[in-house]
């Protein structure tokens, strides 16, 4: 018996080109035409190790403070019903998908010089001036998004808590502390170490943020340092050796991911609990109530400022002008074929991992090993940011002669390779459940292929549509490759809100930002409703 | 003496359509071991946590004249056993047992004696400092035993959790084992005068263990007996039906 079936060699040579794109793309940073003396010029230069120092330490600040806000919050919501709750809950799960500028605006627009929490706090007499532009920017924004991601995460852990344990708890009239103390704790401490390393990996590699509200030289990470060696300085050998540098570390964290982080099962016990049991006190209603109070305060007003342009007459002459349709096009030209490239390339792995799960049902051998390997090979993306990778692929494609012209098709790439981890953590779990349960059945009744795929349909699209949801929008809202490939002819919505933002144009800006949103929302409605079907999640 | 007349409904869920399910437990049950009987999706399971207070039923608890049915979990006189799960991973043997008796893990002289006694009649003293994830199936089902009797044998007679209920909790051990803890909990059951209830689906090994037994069947108890009536000739229907 082949390794292989004939059946899935078209997933597998997408898998492959998938993989060829990406070593290709690695090995031009290596290969780039350089003497070792001005490696060794770079790598001597203190510019490069201040760089590495800043972008570690404010990876390391950012998701220190996410999760230790996080922690704390996350218990909060666990135990506390109030009006609004699911709001607040849609609104974290929404953080992954918001367009960074967007959120960036949000902030400018609140922490800024002239934002509305200086104006208030000039108004009641208080003289502030908040360092916006630097490490504090930077950590806000990091924090802004990160948290909120920390906490999903933290609340997924703590759904694996088996109904049994929460009752033991009422039972034993432990208190508030001591459910987080001998309950969630533990739940939420095994999940720790990933968070840690997701977030500071993002963190680590953050673009956006970092250029747009770093404020300068003094507070840049490598990632802005590759984009401005790549764009305004056009060293390639320096672009090529910081693209590594920062591959060298995101590969080093990873493997702390991977080494380290004890993996978490999903307990079969699982019941809903209906009623909370859990001792209250003042106290904790107290604290409680400061902690949701903070996170409002911190999270809300961001997203609220930006909306109010919404009202003015400057929405409707932005909405009107030739720019802002132009961006919306190359924006759903960019984000509709990468949400279609990354479903095939997702489906793609889905095939041939789902081939081995089904050759491990029939056979002595475990081939689950290989199924997993697939599965990481995917998520191996978050190692090599996107900006390393377009560096890669201008590197590659430079030589050719088609460098920034081909510039669409690399951002469409990458931004279908990029979203690629969030999508496959969405889709596999479900087609792997239905090799699992229905292997013997498929086998016996010969259903294979097409036939498959329409059985399975009414109970994979919804998983199909959140992960089209994804797909979409993270690609619609990318400002990565898009601010290395981009010109007037390749304006996308992000990449024309960052520059009315760097012109302090920021009503103008707020203008985009919530056009941004709404097509956002409707393309995330259209996913998730008319592909996921009426029994799509969020 | 633990008297019921307890109503509960919920909704069951079965493909387009939903059924309500109605549920009347009525029974008077005495000191000692009472097996429950029943099929599988009868409500056996849905008495005992309706007894522990985890969901709320209608009606009354009674427990020696004492109103149970308001009280939160914690505030009733009872211990549940559940079929899985029954310890914290992350506390030693001797933790798992002192968390029944403190939340804080800070115990007085006379309630680290009972721990240490628990361990002693469980015969797990050698384990006290082990974690669970060291012990086998039926160790770790001792260690909640273990809890279950040490709150079952300190304070005053309002405060002692004296009534034992066990959901199926060594379900998933070997017919063996899974006898001899139903043998230890017969034991304890009469040294310390419980009111244990014991949910099976092995009426062979209820005529072993003895004691009585309730069968229930649509959310309702259809017969209370002596154990001895399943070993009989002539049997009532709902029995028969149970057992054929």
């Amino acid at each position: 018996m082949s390794i292989l079936s004939w059946r899935v060699v078209p997933a597998a040579i997408v898998i492959a080109v998938f993989i060829a794109v990406g070593i290709a793309s690695l090995g031009a940073l290596f290969l780039v035409q350089t003497d070792e003396g001005s490696w060794l010029t770079v790598l001597s230069a203190p510019y490069i190790w201040r760089l590495l120092s800043f972008s570690l330490w404010q990876a390391f600040l950012s998701t220190v403070i996410s999760i230790g806000f996080a922690i704390p919050l996350t218990s909060v919501l666990l135990h506390r019903q109030f009006i609004g709750r699911d709001l607040l809950l849609q609104l974290f799960s929404l953080s992954l998908v918001v367009p960074t500028l967007v959120a960036i605006l949000g902030i400018v627009v609140i922490y800024g010089r002239y934002g509305l929490l200086s104006t208030f706090l000039q108004g009641i007499g208080v003289e502030v001036d908040i360092p916006l532009y630097g490490l504090f920017g930077i950590l806000l924004a990091h924090v802004f998004f990160n948290m909120p991601l920390a906490v999903r995460i933290l609340m997924q852990s703590c759904t694996l808590i088996p109904a049994s344990q929460l009752r033991l708890s009422y039972q034993l009239g432990f208190s508030r502390w001591h459910v987080f103390r001998w309950i969630e704790w533990p739940y939420m401490k095994k999940s720790l170490p990933s968070i840690f390393m997701l977030i500071f990996m993002l963190c680590f590699s953050s673009f956006a943020v970092v250029l747009s509200l770093g404020g300068g030289p003094k507070s840049s990470t490598l990632e802005v340092a590759i984009y401005q060696a790549l764009r305004y300085e056009f060293d390639i050998p320096k672009a090529s050796l910081l693209s590594i540098l920062q591959v060298a570390v995101c590969s080093l964290v990873a493997f702390f991911v991977y080494r380290f982080t004890p993996m978490v099962w999903q307990d079969l016990s699982l019941t809903t609990n209906q009623i909370d049991h859990t001792k209250d006190s003042s106290v904790s209603k107290i604290i409680d109530m400061s902690i949701l109070t903070l996170a409002l305060l911190f999270l809300l007003p961001p997203f609220v400022a930006i909306f109010t342009p919404a009202f003015s007459m400057l929405f409707i002459e932005t909405l009107l002008a030739k720019p802002t349709w132009l961006a919306v096009w190359i924006s759903i030209k960019i984000a509709l074929p990468s949400m279609l490239l990354c479903l095939i390339i997702a489906f793609s792995f889905a095939t041939v991992a789902r081939f081995f799960i089904g050759k491990s049902i029939v056979s002595q051998r475990s081939w689950y090993w290989l199924a997993n390997t697939l599965e990481h090979s995917g998520n191996i993306i978050l190692m090599i940011p996107s900006l390393v990778m377009a560096t890669g692929l201008f590197l590659l494609l430079y030589p050719l002669g088609l460098s920034f012209e081909f510039g669409y098709y690399v951002i469409v790439w990458v931004n279908a390779v990029m979203t690629l981890p969030f999508v496959l953590r969405v889709l596999l779990p479900t087609l792997y459940q239905q090799e699992r349960r229905y292997h013997f059945l498929y086998t016996a009744l010969k259903i294979r292929g097409w036939k498959k795929f329409k059985l399975e349909w009414p109970l994979i699209r919804a998983s199909v549509g959140q992960a089209s949801a994804y797909a979409v929008i993270l690609s619609l809202g990318d400002m990565g490759v898009i601010a290395l490939f981009g010109s007037q002819e390749l304006l996308s919505l992000p990449l024309y809100l960052f520059q009315l933002i760097g012109s302090y144009r920021l009503e103008q800006g707020a203008c985009i930002a919530v056009l941004l949103i709404g097509i956002c929302l409707i393309l995330f409605y259209f996913c998730t409703h008319f592909i996921g079907g009426k029994n799509a999640r969020y | 003496m633990l008297d019921i007349d307890l109503h509960y409904s919920w909704q069951q869920k079965g493909g387009v359509h939903t059924n309500v399910f109605r549920s009347h437990y009525k029974a008077h049950i005495g000191e000692g071991l009472t097996s429950i009987l029943g099929k599988s999706g009868e409500g056996k399971s849905t008495l005992l946590t309706l007894l522990g207070g985890f969901v709320q039923g209608r009606g009354s608890i009674q427990y020696y004249g004492r109103e149970l049915i308001k009280l939160a979990p914690d505030e009733r006189p009872v211990t549940n056993l559940f079929q899985q799960d029954n310890l914290f991973p992350q506390l030693t043997v001797w933790q798992n047992i002192a968390i029944g008796l403190s939340n804080s893990l800070r115990l007085t002289d006379a309630q680290m004696q009972t721990v240490n006694w628990a361990l002693e009649r469980t015969k797990l003293t050698a384990y006290a400092n082990s974690k669970p994830d060291e012990l086998s199936g039926g160790q770790a089902q001792r260690v909640a035993i273990a809890r279950a009797i040490s709150r079952a044998a300190v304070g005053d007679s309002s405060s002692k959790k004296s009534i034992l209920l066990l959901d199926e909790p060594f379900s998933a051990l070997d017919p063996k084992l899974r006898m001899d803890m139903m043998l230890l909990v017969k034991e304890l059951t009469q040294q310390l005068s419980l009111t244990t209830l014991l949910v099976s689906h092995f009426p062979d090994e209820v005529k072993t263990i003895g004691g009585q037994f309730l069968l229930i069947e649509g959310g309702s108890v259809v017969l209370q007996d002596s154990v001895e009536l399943l070993s009989a000739e002539n049997i009532p229907v709902a029995l028969h039906t149970y057992l054929k």
